[in-house]
């Protein structure tokens, strides 16, 4: 007999070849907030300015969704297009958070514009940014930051930063899928690591080739070298790379074409 | 436990030049985060102008190594002739493949000049003998990733032999040191018609 | 004889095992989506010099049940701006719930100015971003269309996550898979919208839904088409896929009449 409430009774349940599967599991689908939206940004700095850069596609999973997504932002500038801004910041990981970021990290400077009536320092912002992103330590941004601008001597100044907010001034930094490709090709080209100048001495005492900061034009050529490599053994890296330039006169922003396959 | 590939460590790399072809390796050999050795060369000879390097787990790169030296001494007793790194590529191959469902754990990269034809040769393979034919460069081991970057970036067609083991020096040691389970030392072979040049490296000892 | 009429006309117990009452639990913790319920398919989308085609289907299915065949996805905002919604259509109501209360306050509110498409767009990412961020998410993928500031056709895309990216042309779900290499084909990403006609653009997206039904499952051959222009929004909601081709079926055995 059927009973009214829970199971039948062990074994007294007919044969049919479809009542077996109500034994399976219960399967539980649980909402994953995160996603990665691929790409890869670097930056390095030189005496009197700063590049930072990233590619502009943007995918999930093996799938490409645009091709001209960018990553790298103006923070704190007077209008849309960022006019009037002197620090940029790029984002790689999971593009919503990144967004979620870039905003509240333009508000952060825009206020305080207003709020002290001059613009703030680079220093300043990259100490808020770390701030912003510990402030959700238990549900981080899940991105790589990177931060940009010239120092108050006028130098070229980088910071860069884990999702929870730990963060360094560094002289160079590659970020996201293809960090791993791109940042001991900087090592090597940027920081001279692993290069001795040729007659400094007798086998291992030779001296090591000192880091010094690289023109412009220099650095411009190795970000580009360093993007067409990552593209070329990178699945999530193509289409355009991107490029702000910051200097005392300005931030000035191009696009060059990378591979779309 | 991690993948087997990952546990002791270790990366290696091959390049065309012209009219010659280099091999290069690290010296690490780890378990885990620990180093146990930093003198585990993991580039093998098997022929005046053939060498195969082999990263992942150490114990198949010694099985493996020593199972090719056996097979390729066999060859040349019954051939009465040096083996060509192409056949020797084909030897790798269907030796891996032989053990399609337990494999062994190791990534070789096969470097040589042919001695009849006088061209260099380099190639890759997976773990179980799918062949990378490569006209450029191969990578294998625990720095991998770093090494397609470092490759990617600073080899061009047509190097001398100076200016190849200058290139491939730089490109192991500028990935070995962005790699925890590689470095401490290198080793590089510059391969030419008559004649191969040993070097070994110094790196971080870190 | 089963002599509780209580469990007379239900699935049996000893069959199906016991009935699992506890979505109608009212105490417990709160509980959020974990999976959508209905769902709509694909929705497609292509720039034309003029404006914006969008298009969806018109099922809502349940699982692999077609439950609803009649579901208008294509919901009008505004003079000049549509959303075309993918994903859960309980969750794409209330999202319509909520967009039309803003549209009522904004039509009601002094300055005048209407929300374009693409505030709308930038509206509903943060809709989205918010909830995902407290795990309670709009289990939806959604097209908007429409025009920006500046008067030019604006299209872009947002998910559940908050996820947000614009190109010439966007498919949601399988359409990403199967109609974004048509339209990628049709309209390479480098031609200039100029040379896109609306004449081209409707019959691309009527292609790419042509495709959809035969190879995605949850797909019916009904659908709505929204052309957007500056003249208005010429939005067609009865729409019967034409031109099928089932010839190849006969060939099939277990497709066509063939049975063995």
């Amino acid at each position: 007999m059927t009973s009214l409430l829970g199971h039948p009774a062990g074994g007294e349940g007919i044969g049919y070849s479809f009542s077996q599967p109500t034994a399976a599991p219960v399967k539980q689908h649980g909402f994953y907030p995160y996603t990665d939206n691929g790409g890869s940004t670097l930056g390095i700095t030189g005496s009197d300015f700063a590049i930072l850069a990233g590619d502009t596609r943007s995918t999930s999973g093996y799938n490409i969704n645009s091709r001209m997504v960018p990553k790298v932002f103006k923070i704190g500038g007077d209008d849309e297009t960022g006019e009037g801004a002197h620090i940029v910041l790029s984002v790689v990981g999971f593009a919503a958070d990144g967004n979620a970021l870039k905003e509240r990290l333009d508000a952060v400077v825009k206020m305080y514009k207003y709020q002290h009536g001059k613009p703030m320092s680079v220093s300043a912002c990259a100490q808020r940014l770390s701030t912003i992103l510990y402030q959700k330590r238990f549900f981080p941004y899940y991105v790589t930051a990177i931060l940009s601008g010239l120092d108050e001597e006028g130098k070229g100044a980088l910071y860069s930063y884990d999702p929870v907010g730990s963060y360094e001034r560094e002289q160079c930094r590659a970020a996201g899928a293809a960090a791993s490709l791109i940042m001991p090709f900087l090592d090597n080209q940027v920081n001279f690591k692993n290069q001795y100048i040729p007659g400094s001495g007798e086998g291992h005492a030779l001296e090591q080739k000192k880091a010094e900061p690289l023109p412009q034009a220099t650095v411009e050529q190795l970000v580009r070298d360093a993007f067409t490599s990552a593209v070329e053994r990178h699945i999530e890296v193509g289409d355009h790379l991107q490029m702000m330039i910051i200097t005392r006169d300005g931030i000035q922003e191009v696009f060059h074409p990378l591979k779309k396959d | 436990m991690g993948s087997p590939f990952d546990i002791n460590g270790g990366a290696c790399v091959a390049m065309v030049g012209k009219d010659c072809v280099a091999i290069a390796c690290d010296l690490r050999l780890g378990m885990q985060a620990l180093t146990i050795s930093n003198n585990f060369p993991k580039v093998f000879n098997y022929a005046p102008s053939t060498y195969l390097g082999l990263t992942g787990l150490a114990t198949d790169v010694n099985t493996v190594s020593d199972l090719l030296r056996y097979k390729v001494n066999m060859y040349r007793l019954r051939e009465e002739r040096n083996i060509a790194p192409q056949t020797l590529a084909n030897l790798v191959s269907s030796s891996l493949y032989e053990k399609r469902f337990g494999p062994f754990f190791v990534s070789p990269v096969l470097a040589g000049i042919n001695e009849t034809t006088g061209k260099p040769f380099i190639c890759g393979f997976d773990s179980i003998g799918c062949i990378d034919f490569a006209k450029d460069f191969i990578v294998s081991g625990t720095a991998s990733e770093q090494l397609f970057g470092t490759c990617e970036g600073l080899w061009e067609p047509d190097m001398e032999p100076e200016d190849l083991f200058e290139t491939i020096s730089q490109a192991l040691l500028a990935a070995v040191d962005r790699d925890a389970l590689s470095g401490w030392g290198a080793q590089v072979w510059i391969i030419e018609k008559d004649k191969v040049t040993q070097r070994l490296l110094k790196g971080r000892q870190d | 004889m089963d002599h509780f009429p209580g469990t007379w006309g239900r699935p049996r117990n000893d069959v199906y095992g016991a009935y699992d009452p506890t979505y109608l639990q009212t105490t417990g913790p709160k509980t959020h989506t974990s999976s959508p319920a209905v769902t709509g398919t694909s929705v497609i989308g292509v720039k034309f010099n003029g404006g914006v085609v969008l298009a969806t289907d018109n099922l809502a299915s349940y699982g692999s049940l077609a439950r609803f065949t009649d579901v208008k996805r294509l919901r009008v905002f505004g003079d000049n701006a549509v959303v075309g919604f993918g994903g859960d259509v309980s969750d794409m109501q209330y999202i319509d719930r909520l967009l039309e209360s803003i549209d009522i306050r904004e039509n009601y509110s002094t300055h005048g100015n209407m929300l374009n498409a693409k505030n709308l767009h930038t509206y509903l990412a943060k809709v989205f971003y918010k909830r995902r961020s407290e795990f309670n998410p709009l289990w939806n993928h959604v097209l908007v269309a429409g025009f920006d500031v500046d008067g030019k056709p604006f299209l872009s895309s947002a998910d559940l996550l908050g996820t947000t990216f614009s190109a010439p042309h966007l498919a949601t779900g399988f359409g990403a898979h199967l109609a974004v290499p048509i339209l990628r084909r049709r309209f390479p990403e480098e031609m200039p919208i100029e040379e896109i006609t609306r004449e081209e653009a409707v019959s691309a997206l009527k292609d790419c839904l042509k495709v959809l039904f035969y190879r995605d499952a949850r797909s019916i051959d009904k659908y709505s088409i929204a052309v957007i222009t500056k003249e208005g929004i010429d939005l067609k909601e009865d729409e019967q896929i034409e031109g099928q081709s089932w010839a190849f079926a006969e060939r099939i055995r277990g497709y066509g009449r063939q049975t063995n």
